[in-house]
Parts: C-alpha cells; structure tokens; sequence
C-alpha cells in the first residue's frame, strides 16, 4: 500500500515534465533513426543491389529482380580461386599463430619474468604501426629473403595481424582464473599438466575462442598486405574484391560481399556473447 | 545483448601482480620468459628488423639487404655520407602532394576520432543512466560494424552516398539536390567512423559500466545536476578506458587504406592510400618509406598517450 502511494506520488511529481520529456524522446528516436541509416543504410542498399536487374536513378527499389549476377560469380573460375585460398590461410593462420601465441599468453598471465613489461608493448607495437607501412618495409626484407608471391609470405602477413589478438585476450582470460582453484586440483593429487587441462583451459576457453574467431576474420578480411606480397600469384576473396570493383558490374561486386561476408556474420553470431561480454575489452588493457 | 557490459568483477583482483602471491620459485621467470619468447621473435625478425632496415633506406642506406629494393626502384636517393642523407625526407617535405596528404591525414583522424567518442560516451552514457530497450537497441547498432568486413564496408558506404546513392535519391524524390559525397574526404570520414564504432562503443560503454551506481547517487544526493555528475565524476573514473578507445581510433584511422582507398579523392588522399601508390604504382620504394615513418611517428606519438594510461591504470589497481 505505502509502495503504491510512493509510486502515484512519483508519477505525479513526473507529471509536469511530460512536454520535456516528448522532446526528449523524440530526440533521442532521431538519433536512433539517424544511427539505423548511418549503420544499416550502406548494407541494405548494397544487399539489394545483389538482386538488382535495371535501376533508374531517383528510384528507390530497382526496376526488376535477377539471380543473373549469382550465376555470374559461381560460373567465374577466378572468383571460385580467391574463395578457395581464402579458406586455405584463414585456418592455417589461426593454428599457427595459436601455437605461437598461446603459451606466450599463458606466460604473461602466471609468471612474472624480466622484460615482461617491454616484451607486452613490443606485441603493441604491431598494433601501433599502420599496417600499409609495415608491409612497405617488409616489402625489403621479403625481396631479400625470395619471400614476395610465396605461400609462406602471405602467411607471415597474416600471423602478424593476429599476435595481437591472440596474445592479449587469451592472456586476461588465463589471468582471471582463480588460482585458488589451480591450487585446490593441486591439493588433491592432481598433475601440473591435468590441473591445466581440466581448470585452466576450460575456464580460459571463451577468451580463447574469442581470440581464434578475431584471428580467423583477420586473416579472411587481411587486404592490403596479401594484395602487396601475394597479388597477382595468389588472390584471395577480400584482394579479389579491389578488381571486381574496377572490373564488373556493381551487381557482380555485391553479390561477391554477401558471399565475403556469410563467414564473418556467422563467427561473430556464434562468439557474440563472448565478444560482448567484455572479453574482447579486457584483452586490450595491459597489465 | 542484456550481458554486453558486465565487467566481471573478480578479474581485476584477479590479475597480476602474478608471482607476487607467492614467493618466487628459480627458474619459473626462465620458463615464462621462453614461453614468451615465440611471438616476440616473430616480430622482432618481421617488425622490428624490417623497420630498421626501412629506415636505414630511407637515409639511403642501399647496400646489404636493401640492396634489391634500391636496384628495383627508382629514383632512390644514396647516401654521400656514412650516416646516409636526408635528401629523400627533404624531397617529400618540399612535395606539394606529400603536403596535402599529410594535412588531410591529420584532419581525418582528428575529426573522425572526436566524431567516435563522441558518440561511443553518447551511448554508453545513455546505457548507463537511462538504460532500457532503446538504450540497448542503440549499443547493438553500434557493434554491427565489427561483423562486416572492411573492404565491404568501404564499397558498400561509397555506393550510399554516390550520385546514384541513396541520400541523393531521397532527396531527388523530394526534389531537393543533395550533394555527392562519394570520392570525397566526408565519405572517408563517415567509413573511418562506421568501421570504428564498435571497438570504441564496447571499450568505453565497459568502462562506463563499471563506475559504482553509489557514486553517481551520492554526487546527485550532494545536488549536482546530470551534466556536472557525468563531467566530474562519471567520466574521469572512466577515464582509462576512454584514453584507450581514443588511441586505438586515432592509430587505426592514421594508419587506414582500405577506406580511403575506396571512398576517397585521388588526391589529396591519406598518407596510407599514397603509400601503396608511390611503392606500386610509381615504383618509388624509398619515398614510400618516407611517408611510412611519417605515419609512424604520428602513430608513436598517440601510442605513447596509450601505454601511460595503461600504466597509470595498472598502478592504480596495484594500491587498490
């Protein structure tokens, strides 16, 4: 009863703002219509495109829907070649860079070790870098070593991208896992080796994956570089994508981003949860 | 949706001071520095190395490893000394094209990393004070960016707002003109921003969240209005993971191609874009290079802002 006569006293004192507060709402509705436009907007137009047969100007559906522009990209062996190398390095790349990266996690969660400090803003330093500029200096070095259009160049490029990720999430992963209950499996009889796979490996797995799902989008939406070692000898789906754009109809081009994109969507649906539970901000502080 | 911004409040205690805990056994500082040691190799021998090696060319340093590069390209210019010249950073500063790169570099990341956090703190302010469906609805818009690929992204924006794009059909249909902003540097800065949004959005509404709600009551109970409560005390116990949102949106947009690249002018464009042309197109390594440590020390400079707030953080957390 008291709760209810507190509840009406509020709603009145809250009455005298209505007009106030419409303003406010409506406010706050156009942003939030402006955003759907800024963000959704360029997607919408470039999906419909995919279907899209003539379209005059002012209009905004087109004129006639086709599956023509589908048929394009399916029967085109240059575009079947980038999608096959882009699921060729886009797995390499996440297991090569997992080995590498991940007891390097591990070391920077639990042990306290010199250089400890400058080795953590040493990984930052890739990220600090502007890509395009590291591949130009990389540039010397992969024509010195015979690395330029080689497999193994293109898989450098793309480990490179992901030590960040692969790094740094995992390690705030490991990191907060109680070491009580490393200690407690310890206690009970339990292996250096079991305590780590049976605590500390499930408990860590959703920054892990969380780590893989970015490092594999990395790889499969790595452009600039494997366009500077790799192209013309090996063209992957996003490399591809920069001559579809100059060369074929826009149809084509959208169709092609739908395909390029159905991966990414489907990763990050799949690790959304994880992505936007914090996993991904608590990787990027080092500590 | 609903668990987007929970920071689990047991990983901050949890962190290190790792080996502090427990008294330090020989040999485990040995074993974490081996572990450690793969990845930083990694870019020691294809980062570091490689940006020595590009600098050392760039004051035309031609022999060695550089000795290819030099032969490939053209226009190099070779040191008459033994520390090199600087006669290729003295050519691209005298270089009207080099010039309105660099300002137009500048002005993109500046305006595009103010537009970001300014809306990323919009947002997570209002998912933090007001909260409910909208709130949410407005965080999930926001991280759509992270699912799209950027070479997409780049192609679908400039299709949006090209002469046929949909603004301008609107507006014809209203029989307004609405001016093209394809191939101009407003749709590379509408792509910085769209593309990144959502890193921004998460690191500063995670970082907003996890300011106590007893705070910004008791600064209300003492009468301050919402303004002052946000400006001098929700905001600046955020502060640490604001800095870093900024930095990585300023050292990203920086350094940005693909964008520009699509979206922009032929020029002026981004240093970025004119990078890649000078190295492929014009066969020009060495002035290339110059631009890339141009960039570079742009990007130093923000990173340097980066790791001071880390540390700060980082010491905080250990008096705590």
């Amino acid at each position: 009863m008291a709760i209810n006569a507190g509840s009406r006293a509020a709603s009145r004192i809250r009455r005298p703002l209505t007009l106030d507060s419409i303003v406010r709402s409506a406010l706050v509705g156009l942003f939030v219509v402006l955003m759907v436009v800024f963000i959704l907007g360029p997607l919408l137009w470039l999906g419909v495109r995919a279907f899209a047969g003539n379209w005059t100007f002012p209009h905004l559906l087109p004129d006639d829907w086709t599956l023509r522009w589908w048929q394009v990209v399916i029967n085109d062996g240059a575009l079947g070649i980038a999608v096959q190398n882009s699921l060729f390095f886009a797995p390499l790349t996440v297991l090569v860079s997992a080995i590498i990266c991940l007891p390097a996690a591990y070391a920077f969660a639990r042990f306290e070790f010199p250089g400890r400090r400058f080795f953590l803003i040493s990984l930052f330093a890739t990220n600090a870098f502007p890509k395009m500029g590291l591949f130009v200096t990389l540039a010397a070095l992969f024509y010195a070593l015979n690395l330029m259009n080689s497999v193994l160049g293109i898989l450098v490029v793309h480990v490179l991208g992901t030590v960040v990720f692969m790094t740094w999430i995992p390690a705030a992963a490991f990191a907060a896992v109680p070491r009580n209950l490393e200690e407690a499996a310890r206690d009970a009889g339990a292996s250096k080796l079991r305590v780590f796979a049976s605590v500390t490996l499930p408990m860590a797995l959703p920054g892990i994956i969380v780590a893989a799902v970015m490092s594999f989008l990395a790889s499969f939406d790595e452009a600039q570089g494997t366009y500077l070692v790799g192209a013309p000898a090996f063209m992957t789906m996003p490399t591809q994508m920069y001559s579809l754009v100059l060369n074929y109809p826009t149809q084509v081009a959208a169709v092609f981003s739908i395909l390029l994109a159905i991966p990414s969507v489907a990763l990050m649906l799949a690790a959304h949860k994880h992505i936007l539970g914090g996993q991904l901000a608590e990787g990027f502080q080092i500590k | 949706m609903t668990t987007m911004l929970q920071k689990p409040a047991d990983v901050q205690q949890a962190v290190p001071p790792a080996g502090a805990t427990r008294p330090k056994r020989l040999g485990e500082g040995a074993v974490g520095f081996f572990m450690a040691l793969p990845p930083i190799l990694l870019i020691a021998l294809f980062v570091g190395f490689p940006i020595v090696l590009a600098f050392g060319f760039s004051i035309g340093l031609t022999g060695g490893l550089n000795h290819t590069i030099a032969i490939i390209g053209q226009n190099v210019h070779e040191a008459d000394s033994w520390w090199g010249t600087l006669a290729a950073y003295q050519e691209m500063f005298t270089n009207k094209r080099f010039l309105g790169d660099l300002l137009v570099t500048i002005i993109v990341t500046l305006v595009g990393t103010a537009t970001v956090i300014f809306l990323a703190l919009g947002i997570g302010l209002y998912l933090k004070l007001k909260g409910g469906r909208m709130a949410r609805l407005l965080s999930g818009l926001a991280i759509v960016p992270l699912f799209i690929p950027v070479v997409i992204a780049s192609w679908a924006i400039l299709t949006f707002y090209s002469g046929t794009g949909f603004l301008r059909s609107v507006f014809a249909l209203a029989g307004l003109d609405f001016p093209v902003w394809a191939f101009t540097m407003v749709t590379v800065i509408i792509g910085s921003v769209w593309t990144s949004l959502p890193f921004a959005v998460l690191m500063v509404s995670s970082g907003l969240q996890s300011v106590p709600n007893a705070m910004i009551e008791a600064a209300r109970d003492a009468g301050a209005g919402s303004l002052r409560t946000i400006v001098s005390v929700i905001v600046p116990m955020a502060a640490v993971p604001i800095i870093i949102a900024t930095t990585f949106t300023a050292i990203g947009i920086v350094g940005s191609f693909t964008v520009p690249y699509f979206t922009g002018p032929n020029s002026p464009n981004m240093l970025g874009v004119d990078m890649s042309n000078y190295f492929s197109a014009f066969n020009q390594p060495q002035q290339s290079a110059v631009m890339a440590f141009t960039v570079f020390l742009i990007a130093s400079g923000i990173a340097a802002l980066y790791v001071w707030a880390n540390f700060r953080s980082a010491k905080e957390q250990g008096k705590a």
